[in-house]
């Protein structure tokens, strides 16, 4: 392995509750527009909440058609037609198979996998026992089908496999991926996450995990760092970047719409589900030394902002213990305010919305932001954009099980 | 088995692969001379077309039989022997 390379961002795709594509994504946001609301695609009636960000419900289906694919699972399917937006933004492919093989690795997060096939699998099996058990269950319920199904998909024969870690696992996928390219053993790598879990089973066990907002008001729920919070709103979907080493994509001329610059992960080691402050410091600062920056070099922090009462008291204490007095001048989004809590899809839908920012030189208002909770100190984005000072952001993401992934950003030249 | 019998076991048989396929196709224009291997099926998900036959036809088929077939026809032929 030779010097340490760049990393560049040549590709990007998204899909969440705001939009289906990179620019509608970016219009809503700009626009300060959010898209929780009542859940349609689940009967939430014997649930304590009932709302979430959903997916456009044409997207997908059109999505395959395009791609001339069957409905597999909605992560799985959310995640291979917002990776097409993203290969075809990095030029890797055109818009319809067949496909050329190409050495492209696909590295992904996700927190919950193939969770519709699962529980149709459960409730196959609870009627039926063994004889309801399709046999093709395993491709299908495993969680990798995500990476493996975009592998074969659009023929990528570098490495493939997903990331798991709750809420962080899109962010360390994507901290793989970029040590992937950093130090040489790819070139190119699809990387991000998709998550896909408005089903009876896995709506009702977060339903039942009490964390999430009981605020009658959809718009007005999910209210990161606001003292009125009263918890999380989950939403699906999936953001996918293409990765890069930077030589290689100046060389055929790529469009460069954002650098890695550092990485750093930690593990809280003290709780499943609650937050450390100290653990989640050292993912930070970890991140900065990869970056080679300092904290006053930081025009704004990325929150992970869950919007729960434990992480956003937690999340402030931590970027201001890494931060200093710097925290004043870097302003914290919180961009779940718009599509929910993605879960392992969150760090890199979350990442493009931190690109998009860099590439406009502002960042969206936060919404919701009404009365800032005093005991979270740091300086919020409020309901206006504001100009993104200093071209550097921070992303953080904390997930159950105590993982912490921080990436930094840079712009695109 | 007469000609209405034929084309109303086709259609059922194109609703049983649409259902179990990978690949979007045009369903309507599958007849028993279509390739199994052309609607993207492989030694793995024709297990799934099997399970699936059996469900939607009540009877039982001979796995090594239906991974034998390489055509649409085949496959109808093979429902016929075994009472369908």
């Amino acid at each position: 392995m030779g010097e340490p390379r760049r990393v560049a961002v040549t590709g990007l795709g998204v899909a969440c509750a705001i939009g289906t594509d990179v620019e509608s994504f970016r219009t809503s946001l700009f626009a300060g527009r959010g898209g929780i609301a009542r859940l349609r695609s689940l009967d939430t009636s014997e649930m304590k909440v009932g709302i979430g960000g959903e997916v456009d419900p044409e997207f997908v289906p059109a999505g395959l058609k395009r791609l001339r694919r069957r409905p597999a699972d909605r992560a799985v399917d959310l995640g291979l037609v917002t990776a097409s937006e993203a290969l075809e933004d990095a030029g890797l492919i055109d818009d319809a198979p067949p496909y050329e093989a190409q050495p492209v690795a696909v590295i992904l997060g996700t927190a919950v996998g193939a969770a519709e096939s699962n529980t149709t699998l459960q409730q196959r099996f609870a009627e039926r026992g063994v004889r309801g058990l399709r046999p093709t269950s395993v491709p299908r319920v495993m969680d990798n089908a995500i990476s493996g199904g975009i592998s074969i998909h659009f023929r990528l024969t570098g490495a493939n496999f997903v990331v798991i870690s709750a809420c962080t696992s899109a962010t360390n996928a994507m901290g793989t991926a970029y040590r992937m390219v950093r130090h040489g053993y790819a070139d190119t790598v699809l990387t991000g996450g998709a998550d896909g879990f408005f089903d009876p089973f896995y709506y009702g066990v977060w339903n039942n995990l009490g964390v999430m907002s009981r605020n009658s008001d959809p718009a007005r729920a999910c209210r990161p760092f606001d003292a009125d919070r009263d918890g999380c709103v989950l939403g699906e979907g999936a953001g996918m970047l293409v990765f890069e080493s930077w030589d290689r994509a100046r060389g055929r001329g790529a469009r460069i719409r954002g650098e890695i610059l550092g990485y750093g992960e930690s593990s809280d080691a003290s709780h499943i589900t609650s937050p450390s402050a100290e653990g989640q410091a050292v993912a930070m600062r970890a991140a900065l030394v990869s970056a080679g920056i300092e904290p006053a070099d930081l025009g704004a922090v990325n929150a992970h902002g869950t919007a729960t009462l434990a992480n956003d008291v937690c999340e402030s204490g931590s970027i201001r213990a890494v931060l200093g007095d710097a925290a004043e001048d870097a302003p914290v989004s919180a961009n779940k305010s718009y599509f929910g809590h993605t879960l392992g899809a969150s760090g890199a839908i979350e990442s493009i919305a931190a690109l998009l920012s860099i590439e406009r030189g502002s960042l969206p208002p936060n919404l919701n932001l009404e009365s800032p909770d005093p005991e979270c100190r740091v300086r919020l984005v409020g309901g206006d954009p504001e100009p993104l000072e200093r071209p550097f952001v921070m992303k953080n993401s904390f997930g159950f099980g105590g993982s912490n992934g921080v990436l930094v950003l840079g712009p695109g030249v | 088995m007469d000609a209405d019998g034929a084309s109303d076991v086709l259609a059922r048989l194109r609703d049983v692969l649409r259902e179990s396929a990978v690949e979007e196709h045009d369903w309507d224009a599958v007849v028993a001379e279509t390739s199994i291997e052309s609607l993207g099926f492989d030694s793995l998900t024709i297990l799934d077309v099997l399970y699936d036959v059996e469900e939607e036809f009540g009877i039982a088929l001979d796995p090594k039989q239906v991974v034998k077939t390489r055509t649409i026809g085949e496959i109808i032929a093979l429902l016929e022997e075994n009472g369908s």
